[in-house]
């Protein structure tokens, strides 16, 4: 996977002030850390990441003010509603180091008919070096027969990428569709409403 | 319909409305959510009929995922009665949801459909919401 090269400033000023500061002029308040490095502020341009974190994982060169790094992006905080990047934890890499990231799962294909997909892990813990991360990994699940399953060691992962999860856990499976009158069944947790709700307070009046 | 087996207490103080929601902000189960917009109390029976619209529209197939629960007993004074002589009897169960939350989620049908169902559900909402889709392959 190659790099995205994105420049930097250092951050002097901190706080929920300087943040907004920052982020009213389009750019993204982050940090640095790993390999027991003092922890570095930086400034980042928010359109460049967030064109850079389309990618799965991306390994990002941080350039100028100082700074030359690689890093791989370890926590995204973003607004809820309009999305924009609010912050970033990078953390630092070096080249040729394995590294343990969450990879997702492409799913290509389509269900037998009669079948519903039932994807339960979007992602897989693996460990791969930093500089070689795969952007996904894809299971095939057409013409897979009902009550297949397929669990994590099953994935056909990549040389040089070894799985960090337990082989056993249950990544998707192919299961039956519900009838109508499986679908409109009451919730799961749903009780008859009135003198039952509450029942056993331990509050007296 | 929705409703905690036990309480601690039988009555509560209003939950605040202000903030966003601080999780649950994605679409992380199904492929496709609503997603509130804004502050509501919403109760058991909206979360039911909200379902009830959704499920109805998909017929046969699909999986629905309710993000939320009406955790919170809202009282109420009965009509007519002078105030004093301490809180009404609870009334209603809502959860509290706040603008980013994903309440419902859905998967196992096809865009078109999903995009149907999911509207009739929100016309069941107190709140304005909105469509929202898994996002794929975020870091």
């Amino acid at each position: 996977m190659s790099e995205v090269r994105i420049n930097v400033e250092q951050r002097t000023a901190f706080g929920k002030g300087a943040a907004r500061k920052i982020r009213r002029a389009a750019k993204v308040p982050a940090v640095l850390y790993g390999h027991g490095t003092e922890p570095k502020h930086l400034t980042l341009p928010g359109h460049e990441l967030m064109i850079a974190l389309r990618t799965p994982n991306v390994l990002i060169r941080l350039a100028g003010d100082g700074v030359d790094e690689l890093a791989l992006p370890k926590g995204i905080q973003r607004d809820p509603l309009k999305g924009f990047l609010e912050h970033i934890d990078l953390l630092l890499v070096r080249r040729g180091e394995k590294v343990s990231v969450e990879i997702p799962v492409n799913v290509v294909g389509d269900v037998v008919p009669d079948g519903m997909l039932e994807q339960l892990m979007m992602s897989v813990p693996v460990e791969a070096e930093a500089t070689h991360i795969p952007q996904g990994v894809e299971v095939d699940i057409t013409g897979l027969a009902l009550g297949t399953q397929i669990t994590s060691g099953d994935l056909p992962l990549p040389s040089g990428v070894s799985l960090s999860a337990d082989a056993e856990a249950l990544v998707l499976h192919i299961t039956t569709k519900p009838t109508s009158v499986e679908a409109e069944a009451p919730a799961e947790g749903a009780e008859d409403e009135g003198e039952s709700a509450a029942e056993g307070s331990t509050e007296s009046e | 319909m929705l409703v905690p087996r036990k309480v601690k207490h039988r009555k509560q103080h209003r939950p605040d409305r202000h903030g966003m929601a601080k999780g649950g902000t994605k679409v992380s189960f199904g492929e496709y959510g609503i997603q509130a917009l804004e502050h509501s109390y919403v109760t058991n029976r909206q979360i039911e009929a909200a379902r009830i619209a959704m499920t109805r529209h998909i017929r046969r197939g699909g999986k629905v995922w309710i993000n939320i629960f009406p955790d919170r007993p809202l009282t109420k004074k009965p009509a007519e009665t002078r105030m004093g002589s301490g809180k009404g009897s609870p009334e209603w169960w809502i959860a509290n949801v706040k603008p980013g939350r994903v309440m419902f989620e859905l998967s196992g049908v096809a865009e078109p459909v999903a995009k149907e169902a999911l509207r009739r559900a929100m016309h069941k909402l107190p709140m304005k919401c909105r469509f929202v889709k898994r996002e794929v392959g975020e870091a």
